[in-house]
Parts: structure tokens; sequence; C-alpha cells
């Protein structure tokens, strides 16, 4: 049984100013610290499901990672009975932080909290205290358990959700799943490593650039250098009406029609599929999936502050990859997306500056694409960041501005 | 020249190859150079320590070759914007400072020298007065003598921080 965070309730605690027109965005969204603590509360502990991990992070009993949903930081843990859990990283006594590390293994000892030596199964039961004498009579140590996020997992991914209103997950998904399983396949995955880095920038920002396919031939210079293009496709935003989830679809250019500026052209081969196409992923809020050329990856965007969010990039290969496919995606992989990856610096910067002088306030607006009111819409298209907004205004609890159903 | 003062010239050598590396990286304008410091069988590999020690593949930057390590020049230069003349530079205007010690050498059997050091870069971007750490961590290099000089045979960048704080532009 999950145990659901208490939340605060009503509106948002400032107020919002959101312009008539849905395709204007205000700036003050990006730099309102008493924002940032409420959407911490409405949207990530809200009725949503947050992408955690996938189970290849933590294949072994006892196998656990840490991570936070929005602000509250969580261990995901493979029980001895190989069950996954998301449980609270606090003691459930005085509240001190359990696991410090990423990552690690508590089939054995457990989880021991290092201030009153208060012991946890894996499972997040309580096993024992310290010197539990003159505690009053009405101790129990099963009132003590770590409280539990409600937990679903599709094909291996890991999903947490402390509201008791979130939908099953399927139906919050609706038909990104197909999405999913284009990316992950049976879900057999095999975990490469993961790269972490501070972005800095709104994590509204970070997401909503993902919806955006306006800005990929006009910032990613090293596409223009090499001349990659997209060869079709569209964004789609599965579940618009509720979760706005966003599944772009493209295919790129081969590589051998690519400018061979580089001595070492691997970094935009294919060879794991049989065309160039390639999905990019948000499941709503903040999971971002992809299968981009031949790199497997799931991005965690974690909120640290207004200004500052934390990406991190998780590189998947498959169980049953040879070793030379192995090597390929593992050389691949962070050589183009991640802190040094040729299409990510340019995000980067151009986020920060986003950010920057969001100061200035006034709105963002988008433009490509949005005479269409409704998916699917152009894989060049930025129109999609609307319905990201629309979902983000339900779970404040401010007036969505999406327009009637067609 | 005597076999002590031989190995002790080669641990020499290989201390002036990492001053030359930090002079070239600290200058956006000779990042070109970078290359030439390294043999012609090298790699250039960037980690976090919590990788490396849970023995997981995935690297921060793997060029893994002599031809990577010449692209990154061509990423940092045509990708990024950054590097070469000023009026190049399109964004990602930093200037990296390098402080690099103490250094220990330690010479092979077979005449290359193991140099590990301590090293904390720090950037300064054009458009923000305030400095920012982005790395702190170890360098292990091993050096090796060509016609040429000496050369990295193999430079592997430990970062302490698993949680980087900026993007990559510029080598480590």
């Amino acid at each position: 049984m999950a145990t659901v965070l208490p939340r605060a309730s009503g509106g948002p605690p400032v107020s919002l100013r959101w312009p008539p027109e849905d395709n204007r965005i205000p700036r003050e969204i990006f730099t309102d610290p008493d924002l940032f603590r409420w959407e911490m509360d409405a949207v990530f502990t809200g009725p949503v499901w947050v992408l955690v991990g996938h189970e290849a992070e933590i294949p072994q009993p006892g196998d656990y990672k840490t991570i936070s949903v929005g602000a509250v930081p969580v261990i995901v843990v493979r029980g001895g009975d190989g069950q996954v859990r998301v449980l609270l990283n606090a003691c459930a006594h005085r509240g001190a932080r359990l696991v410090e590390g990423p990552s690690g293994n508590v089939l054995r000892a457990g989880f021991r909290c290092i201030y009153h030596m208060w012991t946890y199964a894996p499972d997040g039961t309580l096993q024992g205290v310290s010197l539990p004498e003159d505690f009053p009579a009405e101790f129990r140590r099963e009132d003590y358990g770590l409280p539990r996020a409600r937990v679903a997992t599709h094909r291996g991914l890991i999903f947490a959700s402390f509201h008791d209103e979130t939908p099953p997950l399927p139906a919050y998904l609706a038909e990104l799943t197909e999405g999913l399983d284009r990316v992950v396949g049976d879900g057999r995955l095999r975990y490469l490593g993961s790269v972490k880095v501070v972005f800095r920038t709104n994590w509204k920002l970070y997401v909503e650039n993902i919806y955006d396919g306006y800005h990929v031939t006009a910032l990613h210079t090293g596409f223009q250098v090499v001349r990659l293009r997209s060869h079709g496709g569209q964004r789609l935003v599965p579940n618009y009406q509720r979760n706005g989830h966003l599944w772009g679809q493209s295919r790129s250019t081969r590589v051998d029609e690519l400018r061979p500026v580089l001595r070492d052209m691997s970094l935009f081969e294919v060879r794991t599929k049989p065309t160039t196409d390639h999905n990019m992923i948000v499941v709503f809020p903040s999971g971002v999936v992809t299968d981009y050329f031949d790199t497997i990856q799931l991005r965690y965007v974690l909120p640290l502050a207004v200004d500052r969010t934390l990406i991190e990039f998780t590189f998947f290969a498959r169980s049953d990859d040879p070793e030379e496919v192995v090597r390929h995606r593992v050389r691949q992989g962070p050589a183009v997306l991640g802190p040094a990856g040729a299409i990510t610096l340019e995000d980067a910067a151009a986020l920060e500056r986003v950010q920057t002088s969001s100061v200035a306030r006034g709105d963002n607006v988008v433009l490509k694409g949005t005479p269409k009111r409704f998916p699917p819409y152009r894989h060049v298209d930025e129109a999609p960041i609307r319905h990201f907004y629309q979902a983000y205004r339900r779970l404040l609890g401010v007036a969505d501005g999406a327009p009637s159903q067609p | 020249m005597s076999a002590l003062s031989d190995v002790t010239s080669r641990e020499q050598a290989a201390r002036e190859l990492l001053s030359h590396y930090v002079r070239v990286v600290d200058d956006p304008e000779r990042v070109h150079e970078w290359p030439d410091l390294f043999a012609d069988e090298a790699e250039y590999v960037v980690v976090t320590r919590e990788n490396l020690e849970r023995g997981l593949p995935v690297a921060v930057i793997r060029d893994d070759s002599k031809d990577r390590i010449l692209d990154r020049v061509t990423v940092i230069r045509e990708f990024w914007g950054a590097g070469g003349r000023l009026e190049d530079r399109h964004y990602n205007d930093v200037r990296p400072r390098h402080l690099v010690g103490p250094v220990w050498t330690e010479p092979a059997e077979d005449g290359s020298v193991w140099v590990t050091a301590n090293f904390g870069v720090w950037l300064t971007p054009s458009a923000d007065p305030t400095p920012r750490l982005l790395a702190l961590g170890e360098y292990r290099d091993h050096v090796v003598f060509t016609p040429q000089g000496p050369r990295f045979r193999s430079k592997w960048v430990i970062l302490d921080t698993a949680v980087l704080q900026d993007v990559f532009v510029y080598p480590l």
C-alpha cells in the first residue's frame, strides 16, 4: 500500500499572470521562487507518474539507486522478493537521510540510519531500533515503515507517483506506450552508466525545449555542418487533453550521405535499426526517452532551484547486443547527447540565455505550427509547447487556456 | 648520459609536456594545437570516479583514437562556435583556467613515464564575471617519447564530482 504525502491545497500561493492567448508564456514562471515551491507539490507530487529509472539500473535483489521526485528525495530499490519499490529517503524517526550515495546494494544489511541506528529492510519495513526501552507503550514498528510512493512499470521503465488520484499507468501514457516500446523494445536492457550535469535553467525551459521542433536545425550548428536534416516525421502529443506527453518522430540523413567533416563519423551512424527513424519522447512532466541514432537514453529532469536543473543522462544497450554493438553505443551516446555531446551544448547555452533574460518580464511566444490547434504537428513545429503548458496549468489549478475539442 | 640522468630528464620532459598542455587548453585561440600533444596512437578519456569505480563503461568523453582527438577540435570550433579567434566564437565563449599540482612522475621500464596530477578547472564566461568551478579531479597520463618529443599516449581525466557543474566546451 502506497503512503501518500500530505499536500497543500487550493490555488497557487502567488498571483499568476497568464495571457489569454495560449501561445504566450509569462516569463515570471521561470524566476518566481514561490511558484517553484508550489510546482514541486502541485506538479511533481500531483496526479502524475514521474519517470525514476529503468529496472536494468537495479538488476539484482537489494540493488538501489537514489533520485528525487520533484523536491522529495527517494530510493528506488529492488527488494529481496524482486519487486521494485520507491521509498522516501529519510528515516521515519527524525528524518536523517538514509543513503547518501547514488547506488548500492542493501540485500544483507538493509538501510541503517546513522543517527539512532534504526534499520529498515529493503522493502522499507522497520526491522529494528536501538534501545527501545522507555518508548511509549503504543509504539509499534509497523507504524514506522518508510513512506512509499505508488510504483508502476512499463517494459522495465519505473514510474512513481505520490498522489492517490493518479490514473493507472496505461491510461496515463495512453498511445505513448507505442513510442516507448519502439525505444525500449521488450524492456530487456543493460545499464551502461550515467552522466549528470547542472543546467542553469528552470526545469520547464529544459522540458519545453524537447517539445520544440523549431530550434533543431537553427540552433544545432553541428547538424548544419554535416548537412544532417530531418526527412519527414511528426510531433504527436499523446493524451493532450490530460497530460500532454510529447512523441517526436523523425528520420535523419543517413551517415553515408552526410558531409564527412569528422574523421570518425560513427557519431552519426545507425547500425542497429533498419532505418534512421528515431523517437524523442517526454513522459509528462519530466521523463525523457530517446533512441537517437543508436543511443538508447533516458533522462531524468530534476529541479534543484528555480534557475538550476540537474539532468541525468542514462545510457543503455539491449541485453542481447553483441559486444561490438555495446562498444558502439558506449562511444556514440555521450558523444552526441551528454554534457560534452555534439548536440547538447547548444541547448545549454540557449536555455541559460533564456533563463538569464526572464527577469525582463514580458512573454515568450510560440509561433511555428500554431495555426493548427491540435496534434499531430509537423516535426519542425514548436506548437506542441502549448500542450505542455496546458497540462501544467491544469495541475496548478490555473485555467488551462486550451481551445475546445475539435 | 648516465642511466639516472636519462630517467630524470624523461620525467622532467613529461612534466614540461603537462605544463605545455595547460598553456594550450587555457587559451581558446590555441585549441587547434591540442591534438599535437598526443601520440599518433592515443586516447583522451574524461570519466567520473563514480562510473569508473562501478565498472560502468560510459565516460563523459571517450576519444579513443587520434582521429577522435582531432575531431574534437572540429566539434569545438565548427559545431559549438567556440575556440579560434574571438570574432569566430558565436557562443560558449568562456575563458578556462587550469590549476594543476602537485604532479607526480613514475618512470616505466619501457622508457615511458606515468604522470599523475591533481587539477581544477575554473571557467570565466564572457557574459558573467563570476568564475565557475567546472571540474576537480585527477589526471592519469601516460607519456611516450616520439621522434618529435614527448607525447601523451593516454590522458585520463578522472572527475571527483558525479554531478558536473556545467557542460564541457574545451578539453579539461
